[in-house]
């Protein structure tokens, strides 16, 4: 009995109910609290199309986060694609819409990938510059749309991701193109081995630099999928300047560290989406309690450390980065 | 006529000034355990690591079936038949153990660019079940297994493709009784089945009850090979040890007293899986050397009376009752600590000599908590130029220096702090002889001056030369004290380690 317990105590299902018990029990807590404004089935519906949005580029984030680098670009990477799948759409329609999002998403990836690799200083530093440039792009490309509304998805015939079951359909096939890569390609294990110890990675042969290009394609391929459920969500994109794209970073930042904390279950992608669920019912359950937006945040940030800490403390002793 | 199935040819390897392996010709039969012996540092295994690829090779060669060896990692070492279990941890947590097992060997299982995890996961489970392992689940995390289980796991990640040549790296420290014999079968399988296995060991009675032959390194030479069935365990010891104790660099003085006046009191004190129960005192002016093997517990000692063990029990006490359980409290009374792993915990590396130095005396050069230039610069270059730190100005990069001249800035942080305990790890490894002579001369002038310092050290020549009294430690206790004597040798001390 004791072996099975211990059997799944360690799987995915034990890590799969934790975070489903966790879900139950932040509903149970907002619906006694407001039982009016929060938890109908249509708002946990709400609830849900809000997360997956975020859920998609957390799964991106995943790639580079657990290999110990870090993205601040992906804001205004998401801003830009957004802007470039607007200005496509009026020419091209869903196909521009999709295509810009995507291609302009990967395209900055696969730059954002070798400038890291060839300019050989931190991840964190290239792309707080990177941002800085995209951010200023999207400003010239957005003067690029004369249509009299630039950024705007004007056209009410391509608008069907803002909505069931496109947007569901773009996410839970994003979800399985996330779960294919990390279990049945090399480099969802090689990202995890780069991240563990990059040093016997790079002895048994793996060719660190390559895979660290890949995971940042990857990374801004799923934004720009994100983009392409952002855009279609406000009908629109506003290019910012100031590092104001930043912003952007942290919500599929919160479903990435669910994902990391819930990996030694062997479900990070599960992890992932009900993590960007849960952080999107406290959010939305302390607004329906009216709690001012600086609690919010408060409340939001304390309940993810911790959820992270409880199920990723590190050894006594160990160094933490 | 047995067959030589592996040779290396005058190889040597050089760490920037140090020649950690010189000249080393070696012969590895066909169907052998080789057992490669000597003290920590004498080169066992860095030469496995050129051979298998960690390392590159600085000059000379190996030749595996006669053909030239050349590999640049610990794949292209599988792949051409020579594998390695390390002495550290060689799995990686996060992934699955099938997953670790064929790691950098995926293409087996991919159709395109699809891996077939399915299989790829039964064909890990019926490795491990061939090897008894039937209890370790392939596709379960290897997070969720314990140490002995992911070295276990080590062993068939390395043996499972029949290697010609298998290097076990003192793998048995991590085991458990029936974990290694766990792994003297897997190595008679080997032996067995004609191939190879260069075995490295601490445990002489272990190497001697599972070798045919045993080669001995010393100082990174080989000192010679003999057949097992021949040797004995005193004349293992005698030459990996028993070099000419040079006393040029020691202190020469044998009949000085040292004062009764007790500085620090350590009693009790155990930490967990490292050391148990140590008791000793530590006396105004005294040197006083700790050795052992290395994975003794000596190393831990320092920490534990320096406040930076974890799960610490007993007590260390100074003269004034004070009880250190901090660094920061250890640092407040005066006591200073230089560890063995010299880069990652005792220097700033990418940081200038001049912070480094001040580091620990911040607090005392600042004024009202604002640190002025001048003064930093003052401090940092009197006690650099204290300890002749070779450098081009004190804003040189810690990176940029020797070894000698790191421990040097080590010493100099210390000395300006103006410590009156020092702990001192391994003070004088891998460094040249004339850096070496300015240390032991330090430590001297140090004493004079009714400073008290724990040296813990690997080497023997050094604990005899530089220390009032040496205690000996074995499996985490201490085995034996020795007083100062001109009496006393290597032999001695050796009687207690092993």
């Amino acid at each position: 009995m004791s072996k099975l317990l211990r059997k799944f105590k360690t799987g995915r299902y034990f890590g799969i109910t934790v975070l489903v018990v966790m879900a139950v029990f932040f509903w149970g807590i907002f619906k006694i609290s407001s039982p009016d404004n929060f938890g109908s089935p249509k708002l946990m519906t709400d609830y849900l199309q809000t997360s997956i949005q975020y859920a998609v580029g957390g799964c991106g984030l995943y790639f580079i986060v657990v290999m110990g680098l870090f993205d601040f670009s992906i804001g205004a990477n998401i801003v830009l694609s957004s802007i470039v799948g607007v200005l496509l759409s009026r020419q091209f329609g869903y196909f521009g819409l999709i295509f810009g999002c995507l291609f302009c998403g990967t395209l900055i990836g696969c730059f954002n990938g070798a400038l890291y690799s060839k300019l050989r200083i931190p991840s964190m530093i290239v792309t707080v510059g990177l941002m800085l440039v995209l951010e200023s792009v999207a400003n010239y490309v957005v003067t690029l749309d004369t249509s009299g509304f630039p950024g705007k998805l004007t056209d009410s015939n391509i608008l069907a991701f803002n909505h069931a079951p496109w947007n569901y359909i773009v996410a839970v096939s994003t979800f399985l193109l996330m779960f294919f890569i990390l279990r049945f390609t090399k480099i969802g294990t090689y990202c995890n081995a780069i991240g563990s110890n990059e040093l016997v990675a790079k002895n048994m042969g793996i060719n660190i630099e390559k895979y660290k290009f890949i995971a940042f394609v990857l990374l801004h391929f799923f934004v720009g999928i994100m983009a392409l459920l952002t855009v279609s969500y406000g009908r629109g994109m506003l290019a910012v300047t100031g590092m104001e794209s930043m912003d952007r970073n942290f919500k599929p930042l919160m479903g990435t560290f669910f994902g990391i904390a819930f990996k030694k279950y062997g479900c990070p992608v599960t992890a992932i989406v009900i993590g960007e669920f849960i952080i999107t019912m406290i959010f939305n359950g302390l607004v329906a309690l009216n709690v001012p937006t600086t609690i919010n945040d408060f409340v939001t940030g304390a309940v993810l450390l911790i959820i992270v800490t409880l199920t990723n403390r590190g050894l006594k002793g160990s160094v933490v980065k | 006529m047995n067959k030589v199935i592996l040779k290396s040819e005058k190889l040597c390897k050089q760490f920037g000034l140090m020649a950690a392996v010189k000249d080393v010709s070696l012969e590895f039969y066909e169907g052998e355990i080789h057992g490669l012996i000597g003290e920590n540092g004498s080169g066992k295994s860095t030469f496995c690591s050129m051979l298998c690829g960690i390392y590159p090779i600085t000059s000379g060669h190996f030749l595996l079936n006669g053909k030239e060896l050349k590999v640049k990692s610990q794949v292209e070492a599988n792949r051409n038949g020579v594998s390695m279990i390390v002495q550290e941890m060689g799995t990686l947590p996060g992934l699955t153990i099938a997953e670790n097992i064929f790691l950098g060997e995926e293409d087996r299982f991919m159709h395109g660019i699809v891996k077939n995890t399915g299989a790829m996961n039964r064909e890990a489970q019926r490795l491990l079940d061939s090897y008894g392992f039937n209890r370790i689940a392939a596709s379960q995390m290897i997070d969720n297994y314990s140490f002995e289980d992911r070295k276990l796991i080590e062993i068939v990640k390395a043996t499972y493709f029949n290697p010609k040549i298998v290097v076990v790296d003192e793998t048995t420290t991590a085991l458990s009784q029936t974990g290694r014999e766990e792994l003297f079968n897997v190595m008679d399988r080997i032996r067995k089945s004609g191939n190879t296995v260069i075995f490295i060991s601490h445990d002489l009675e272990e190497v001697l009850d599972h070798t045919d032959r045993i080669s001995i390194l010393r100082d990174g030479e080989l000192i010679g090979t003999v057949n097992t069935k021949e040797a004995s365990s005193d004349e293992l010891k005698r030459m990996m040890v028993g070099r000419v104790l040079d006393n040029r660099y020691y202190r020469t003085d044998y009949n000085t007293p040292v004062s009764d006046e007790v500085v620090m009191l350590v009693k009790g004190v155990s930490v967990p899986g490292s050391i148990d129960n140590i008791n000793f005192l530590l006396h105004k002016g005294e040197i006083l050397g700790i050795g052992g093997l290395s994975e003794c517990g000596m190393h831990e000692v320092g920490k534990a009376v320096f406040g930076a063990s974890y799960s610490r029990k007993g007590s260390v006490t100074l003269a004034d009752g004070y009880k250190v359980n901090t660094i920061q409290g250890a640092i407040k009374k005066s006591i200073a600590y230089a560890s063995k792993d010299r880069d990652n915990e005792s220097v700033v590396i990418a940081d200038s000599i001049r912070d480094n130095v001040c580091l620990p005396s911040i607090d005392d050069l600042s004024k009202k908590g604002i640190l002025k230039n001048k003064k930093l610069d003052g401090f940092a270059s009197k006690y650099a130029k204290l300890m002749s730190v070779k450098m081009t100005s004190i804003q040189q990069y810690v990176s940029n220096l020797s070894g000698g001249n790191k421990q040097k800035v080590v010493l100099a942080r210390w000395i300006g702090k103006g410590s009156n305990i020092l702990v001192l790890d391994s003070p004088t490894r891998g460094i040249d002889v004339k850096v070496k002579a300015d240390i032991y001369a330090l430590m001297t002038d140090l004493k004079q001056q009714g400073k008290s310092i724990i040296m813990i050290s690997e080497e023997l020549p050094e604990l005899l030369g530089m220390s009032d009294r040496i205690l000996i430690m074995k499996d985490g206790r201490i085995n034996g004290e020795f007083k100062r004597n001109p009496e006393l040798d290597e032999k001695d001390l050796i009687a207690k380690m092993v």
